[in-house]
C-alpha cells in the first residue's frame, strides 16, 4: 500500500508543477487568448465540445480509421511475419527490402500518398498500414523465428504437420513478442492517424486541431490534444489486457521469478 | 534404405553396420562408426560414453529425428524413415511447452485420440510419475525433477514399444538424480517398455542397465557390450564396482592408475 501511494505522489509531481505553471502565466502575464488558453477555458471548451457531439464524432472518426488499417496491418504482419521466421527463402527475399524501407520515416510517405489516394478515407487507411505493418511483422518475425530448436524437434517427434507445429509450438512462443508488436503498432497508429489528419484531411481530430489552430481556438487546440493522449493510453492499457489474457504461462513465470 | 529384411519380431531395434557423418564446415565429420547393436523386447539398454561420441545422435537416428545414409536401422521390424508414436523420447532439458499446462504437454502427442480417451491416458501416465495434483500448473512452476517426470510421461502417454532417453537426469541434482534412477526403473518394470538410455555417468548406465554399451570417443564406436546381472546393479557392491572399473578402462585408457588410487584394491576382482 505504502508504495502505491509513493508511486501515485511521484508521478503527480510534473503534472502539478505544469499545471502551476500555466496557471500563474495565464493569471499573472499578459498572455493573448490565442496563444495560451486559461485552464478554465480549456475545461469549458472540453465541455462545450463533449455536448455538441463535436468531440465524440471527430474521435470516432479517427479511431474507426486507426481500426481498419490495424486490422489490415494485424493480418498482414502477422502473416508475413510467420513465413518470413519459418522459411529462410522467404527471409532472404523480405528482409533486404524491408529494412530499407522502414528507414523512411512515416512523415515522409505523407506526399506519396496524398498524389496516389487523394486525402480521403483511403489516404489515412494506408499510412496506417504502412505504420503498424512493419512494427507487427518485424516483431512477429522476431518472435517465430526464435522458437527453440528442441520445441521443434518435439513436433517432429509427433509427427505434427506443419500447420500444426506452427499453431502449437511457433505461434505460441511467438505471441508475447507478437503482442510487443501490437502495442508498438496500435501506439504508432495513433499517431499517425493524427499526424495524416494535421496535414491533409476533412474530418477527424487532428482535422479539428488544424482548423483550429487557423482560427487561433488554443482551447480547441490543447483539448483536442489531451484527448489524443488518453485514447493513446486507453489503447495501450487494453492491449495491456489482452497481453495478460493470452498469455496465463508468462504471467506465471513472473511471479515465480519473483518470488524465487 | 533398402529392402525390408525380415527379422526376428523379438528384436525392437536392429542397428547393423551404421556409419554416420555430418558435415561441419564443409569438411565431413565421421561421427559414427560401424555400429552394431540389437535391443530385445523389454531390455533397459544404456550407452555410456565421452562427450561427443554421438551417442544422442545414435538415439536420435533410432527415433527417427536424424536420418542416416550407411547401414541399417530397424525399429519393430521396419526401417525408420522418420518418427513414428510407438518410439518415445525424453531429453535432457525436459522440453516442455512453457504455454502448455502439464496436462497438456503429456497430451501433446495424442492429438488423433477423442477428448475422453485422451484425457484418461493423460491422467494415468501423470498418476504413474506421481504428478498427481499438478495437472493445471505449467512447467515454470516445477522443479527440474518434476519436470522430467512430466517429459517421461508425455514420452509414454500413446504406450510407445520403445523410449528413448537422452541423458534425461544429466542436469538434476545427485539426490534427485537417484531417486529419479529409481523411479524410472519402477516404471519400466510396471511397464514392460523397452528403453534406451544414453548418459555419461557411469554409475547410474550400471544401476539402470540391463546391457551396458561402451562407446569411443569420435568416432563412436561400440568398443564393448557388458551384460550386468541383477547383483551388480546394487550400487556398491562388490560386482558393481567390478563393471565400474571394466567400464572406467574402457573409458580412460590411461588412466587406470588414477582409478586404483580412488577405489580401494580389495574392490577390484
Amino acid at each position: 500500500m505504502n508504495t502505491v501511494i509513493r508511486k501515485t505522489i511521484l508521478a503527480l509531481v510534473i503534472p502539478v508543477i505544469i499545471i502551476t505553471i500555466w496557471f500563474y502565466t495565464t493569471t499573472y502575464m499578459a498572455i493573448p487568448k490565442g496563444i495560451l488558453p486559461t485552464i478554465p477555458d480549456v475545461g469549458q471548451t472540453f465541455l462545450e465540445m463533449l455536448k455538441s457531439g463535436q468531440l465524440e464524432s471527430d474521435i470516432a472518426v479517427s479511431i474507426s480509421r486507426v481500426l481498419k488499417g490495424y486490422c489490415i496491418s494485424i493480418v498482414l504482419g502477422v502473416t508475413l511475419g510467420s513465413l518470413i521466421g519459418m522459411y529462410r527463402p522467404m527471409k532472404e527475399l523480405f528482409v533486404p527490402i524491408i529494412t530499407v524501407i522502414r528507414q523512411i520515416p512515416m512523415i515522409a510517405w505523407i506526399p506519396l500518398i496524398i498524389l496516389w489516394c487523394g486525402i480521403g478515407e483511403v489516404s489515412k487507411v494506408v499510412i496506417i498500414v504502412l505504420v503498424a505493418f512493419f512494427q507487427i511483422l518485424v516483431n512477429t518475425q522476431s518472435g517465430i523465428e526464435s522458437t527453440p530448436k528442441g520445441y521443434i524437434e518435439v513436433a517432429r517427434l509427433y509427427k505434427l504437420g506443419k500447420w500444426k507445429t506452427f499453431i502449437k509450438v511457433y505461434l505460441p512462443h511467438a505471441i508475447p513478442q507478437i503482442l510487443v508488436g501490437l502495442r508498438l503498432g496500435l501506439g504508432g497508429s495513433w499517431m499517425a492517424v493524427v499526424a495524416a489528419e494535421l496535414i491533409a484531411a476533412t474530418s477527424g481530430i487532428g482535422y479539428r486541431m488544424s482548423s483550429a489552430r487557423s482560427n487561433m481556438q488554443s482551447n480547441v487546440v490543447i483539448v483536442c490534444m489531451i484527448v489524443v493522449g488518453l485514447v493513446g493510453v486507453l489503447m495501450d492499457r487494453g492491449i495491456g489486457v489482452l497481453f495478460t489474457a493470452l498469455t496465463p504461462w508468462i504471467r506465471i513465470e513472473n511471479e515465480n521469478r519473483k518470488e524465487g | 534404405m533398402g529392402e525390408i529384411k525380415q527379422i526376428p519380431k523379438k528384436y525392437i531395434i536392429n542397428v547393423e553396420h551404421l556409419n554416420k557423418q555430418f558435415i561441419v564446415d564443409k569438411q565431413p565429420m565421421e561421427v559414427l562408426r560401424n555400429i552394431t547393436l540389437q535391443i530385445e523386447k523389454g531390455e533397459f539398454v544404456t550407452i555410456v560414453g565421452h562427450s561427443g561420441c554421438g551417442k544422442s545422435t545414435l538415439l536420435k537416428i533410432m527415433c527417427g529425428l536424424v536420418g542416416y545414409e550407411d547401414g541399417t536401422v530397424e525399429r519393430n521390424g521396419h526401417a525408420v524413415v522418420g518418427p513414428g508414436p510407438r518410439c518415445g523420447m525424453v531429453f535432457q532439458d525436459h522440453r516442455l511447452l512453457p504455454w502448455l499446462k502439464i496436462k497438456d504437454n503429456v497430451g501433446f502427442g495424442l492429438g488423433h485420440l477423442s477428448k475422453e480417451e485422451r484425457a484418461e491416458q493423460v491422467q494415468k501416465h501423470i498418476d504413474m510419475v506421481g504428478l498427481h495434483g499438478f495437472e493445471n500448473s505449467y512447467p515454470s512452476q516445477l522443479s527440474g525433477g518434476m519436470s522430467q517426470r512430466a517429459a517421461i510421461a508425455r514420452g509414454l502417454a500413446n504406450n510407445p514399444t520403445i523410449l528413448l532417453l537422452d541423458e534425461p537426469f544429466g542436469a538434476l541434482d545427485a539426490l534427485t538424480r537417484i531417486q529419479m534412477q529409481k523411479e524410472i526403473l519402477r516404471i519400466q518394470q510396471e511397464q514392460g517398455t523397452t528403453m534406451v538410455m544414453v548418459t555419461h555417468d557411469i554409475d547410474e548406465a550400471i544401476v539402470l542397465g540391463n546391457r551396458i554399451v561402451v562407446m569411443s570417443a569420435r568416432p563412436g564406436e561400440i568398443k564393448e557390450i557388458i551384460s550386468v546381472s541383477e547383483a551388480a546393479r546394487r550400487r556398491n557392491s562388490e560386482d558393481f564396482n567390478y563393471v565400474k572399473k571394466k567400464i572406467y578402462g574402457y573409458l580412460f585408457v590411461d588412466s587406470e592408475d588414477d582409478y586404483e588410487e580412488q577405489y580401494p584394491i580389495e574392490y577390484q576382482i
